[in-house]
């Protein structure tokens, strides 16, 4: 009788394993189709090399441990969707800690004092300085970041990852048309952001 | 000009930009402006004197602009590839000794289909062009030659009914 259990145990230990590698292959494959998007997508949230792979392994984490690990309904739309927070959340770290280190970078200049307004921001006067790209990309991923969640999304589905107004309703279960609108909005409100911070 | 006639260009010229935003035109893109008829004559001589037109386009046009750059802006080739790495060697080890994670990890960007195919359009197109064009001078051949065949019948038909009767040209050529 114990002999028998053991030799249960034994095909038990071997039988699990094989059916969880069978079952998690999809993961591979969801890695091999969207991967490359997925990674232009983040390129253009993060604009950082190594922010991306943190984000895209965070991404096939969150995948692989999805619900009891079993394959979500819409898979494309759960990695975009997954790869989309994930990365917003960090462009909101690394603006908080840019923040903090100005702070601190400011209190330890007691002499140096600054116009009111002017504390936390960067030293942008120029015309030629607010065309610079780095200014101009690092500004607009800042007030992404602060955009509502759902003008956000449209926004990094539709321009930076350049899908269709058709496949961005689809992936965030909304019409194209309202997708459509959302992003207008969105526009609307980046850009009155933008101005205010080169009239600031 | 009044103060009405002002605010109604005003906002025909919001209509145009919002269209142009939801559309995603690029407003420096002359053809596409054009299309939208922000290059009309009126269109240009209000947005140089009203400064609240001029704010609405600089800062659309801002936001356009840098959503370009950094749409254009490359990342190094091997990025996929080590983004696929990293990633995998979260997974666990079955799943990072399969021959596909072995496949991902020297993967590399590769343009989409269409992108592929779009260097062939301009040659397919104009192949596509001439075959039709040979087609169509065909057909136009082969029904004139119908036509001319006919009509030389019915003109030795008529030539033999004058000179030999209606009798023999009806019986020669019901033959």
């Amino acid at each position: 009788m114990a002999g028998k259990t053991v030799s249960c145990g034994l095909i038990w230990d071997f039988a699990v394993p094989k059916s969880v590698d069978e079952s998690q292959r999809w993961v591979l494959a969801t890695m091999q189709r969207h991967g490359q998007e997925l990674v232009t997508m983040l390129w253009r949230i993060l604009g950082n090399e190594q922010d991306v792979c943190d984000a895209y392994q965070d991404t096939f984490l969150q995948l692989a441990h999805h619900q009891g690990r079993g394959k979500p309904e819409h898979i494309r739309a759960y990695i975009f969707r997954t790869a989309n927070n994930i990365a917003i959340s960090m462009l909101r770290r690394r603006a908080a800690e840019r923040k903090l280190s100005r702070t601190i970078a400011n209190s330890r200049l007691p002499g140096v004092r600054f116009a009111k307004g002017t504390q936390n921001r960067n030293p942008v006067n120029s015309p030629a300085q607010q065309l610079d790209s780095k200014y101009l990309q690092e500004t607009l991923r800042y007030h992404i970041a602060q955009l509502p969640e759902h003008l956000r999304n449209v926004i990094t589905l539709r321009d930076l990852a350049e899908l269709s107004y058709a496949q961005v309703g689809r992936i965030l279960e909304i019409s194209a048309a309202t997708a459509r609108v959302y992003r207008c909005k969105a526009i609307q409100l980046l850009a009155v952001w933008m101005s205010k911070e080169k009239e600031q | 000009m009044t103060s009405k006639n002002r605010n109604n260009k005003c906002k025909r010229i919001r209509a145009w930009l919002l269209k142009a935003v939801g559309s995603a035109l690029r407003l420096a893109d002359a053809d596409e402006s054009s299309l939208l008829g922000l290059d009309a004559n009126w269109v240009q001589n209000h947005i140089a004197s009203c400064p609240r037109c001029q704010r609405r386009l600089a800062s659309v046009g801002k936001v356009n602009l840098a959503l370009s750059i950094i749409k254009s802006q490359p990342h190094n080739l091997d990025l996929l590839m080590r983004a696929n790495a990293q990633a995998i060697g979260v997974l666990k080890h079955s799943l990072r000794e399969a021959p596909k994670a072995r496949k991902l990890k020297v993967a590399r960007p590769e343009p989409k289909l269409l992108e592929r195919w779009r260097k062939y359009a301009h040659p397919a197109t104009n192949a596509a062009a001439c075959i039709a064009i040979l087609l169509l001078m065909k057909a136009g051949v082969f029904s004139s030659m119908d036509k001319f065949q006919t009509q030389g019948q019915e003109v030795i038909k008529q030539y033999y009914a004058t000179r030999a009767g209606q009798d023999v040209a009806d019986e020669l050529f019901s033959a």
